[in-house]
């Protein structure tokens, strides 16, 4: 009796071990996609600005960019476990599995989020010419990632 | 050359005559159909904060044609043509089989197979038009206007949609082109000219 009891406690510790690991790595997929939707939310004022749809604010311009830098120079690399693509995990993300498989290239892809949003963090606060030029080249960044290593789908 | 002269000679012959075929709406519809879808294609395709806006107005545009297109079709008057646009399949079938007959369908208006083509063009175009209608560009920050009805899953899934019609429409697009420069270089038959002035030859019924 004494022996099943530790069988049945082992099975079940090990079927939690099982649980947490996969738990991780739906932890690691929700955080970065968090990750963006906060970079996301002080991109939109930026976007609005540039497209005209509100007017221009030096002070806020200047204090988005800065945030969206800190962001950017961020570690985020626990948040791309491996086994944590679309092939993996379909439905929950749209990160395509060719991210590890060329993990410097798409490393690169990223490196230029971080160098245009420094300069965006320089340049955003002179004038609307400057956050729009900023905004773009930072934009073309997020789109060459996007359009490389993301699914269309989850 | 040696094309136009073989168009001439067939002309001696009177085996084709001139005769007006498209009506200036039609042309119109044509053209602006033609000039909207490519810039709104291109707006999208090479999108840039100071643009966007304009891609969407594109958008509208080419819905406003096509529905604007399609009333005229329904409402057409008899003996118009609006037959030619639902040809059939046994109608398809004939003249598919002549298809690579090396001289002029001299058609009045749409051949059954430009017919369905034009359809499927139209009905992608609409498809694009209505899907980005619901899109969101996540790197633009821009959302279709219709997007804050539906839930954000449907959003990403309207967005994917409006992505690979794109590349629908830009296959159907082609083969457009390519099916009128078949007819040019291998059936002697022009058929940019005549959606320019409106007049085509086209065969000769007496003959």
């Amino acid at each position: 009796m004494k022996m099943f009891k530790i069988l049945v406690i082992s099975l079940a510790l090990c079927s939690m071990q099982n649980v947490a690991h996969a738990d991780a790595i739906n932890d690691a997929i929700k955080a970065r996609i968090s990750f963006y939707q906060v970079a996301k939310h002080y991109f939109v004022p930026l976007a609005a600005m540039a497209k005209g749809d509100i007017e221009y604010n030096a002070e806020q311009a200047k204090l988005n960019a800065k945030i969206i830098e800190t962001l950017s120079q961020m570690n985020t690399d626990s948040m791309w476990p491996e086994k944590s693509s679309k092939t993996d995990r379909p439905g929950q993300t749209r990160a395509l599995a060719k991210i590890w498989s060329e993990y410097d290239a798409a490393l690169v892809k990223l490196k230029n989020w971080k160098d245009t949003s420094t300069v965006l963090a320089k340049t955003a606060g002179n004038g609307l010419d400057e956050l729009r030029k900023g905004l773009s080249a930072v934009n073309k960044a997020c789109t060459a990632c996007h359009d490389t290593y993301r699914a269309e789908k989850f | 050359m040696q094309h136009d002269l073989s168009i001439v000679k067939k002309m001696e012959n009177k085996k084709y005559i001139k005769k007006r075929v498209w009506d200036l709406p039609t042309r119109f519809f044509h053209w602006a159909l033609a000039g909207t879808v490519f810039t709104g294609w291109y707006l999208g395709e090479y999108r840039d904060f100071s643009t966007i806006y304009l891609h969407f107005y594109f958008g509208y545009a080419a819905g406003l044609l096509i529905v604007l297109r399609v009333f005229c079709w329904v409402f057409a008057p008899a003996n118009s043509g609006r037959e030619e646009l639902l040809p059939g399949f046994r109608k398809t079938i004939a003249y598919a089989k002549t298809i690579f007959n090396r001289e002029p369908s001299g058609v009045v208006g749409h051949n059954p197979l430009g017919a369905l083509s034009v359809l499927a063009m139209l009905l992608v175009i609409l498809a694009q038009v209505i899907t980005g209608l619901f899109s969101e560009d996540d790197t633009m920050f821009s959302r279709g206007p219709f997007s804050s009805w539906v839930d954000s899953t449907s959003v990403v899934t309207m967005t994917a949609f409006h992505y690979w019609i794109s590349r629908i429409l830009i296959t159907v697009i082609g083969l457009h082109v390519l099916a009128v420069l078949f007819y040019r270089f291998w059936k002697h038959e022009d058929l940019i000219k005549p959606m320019i002035t409106g007049v085509k030859f086209v065969k000769n019924q007496k003959h």
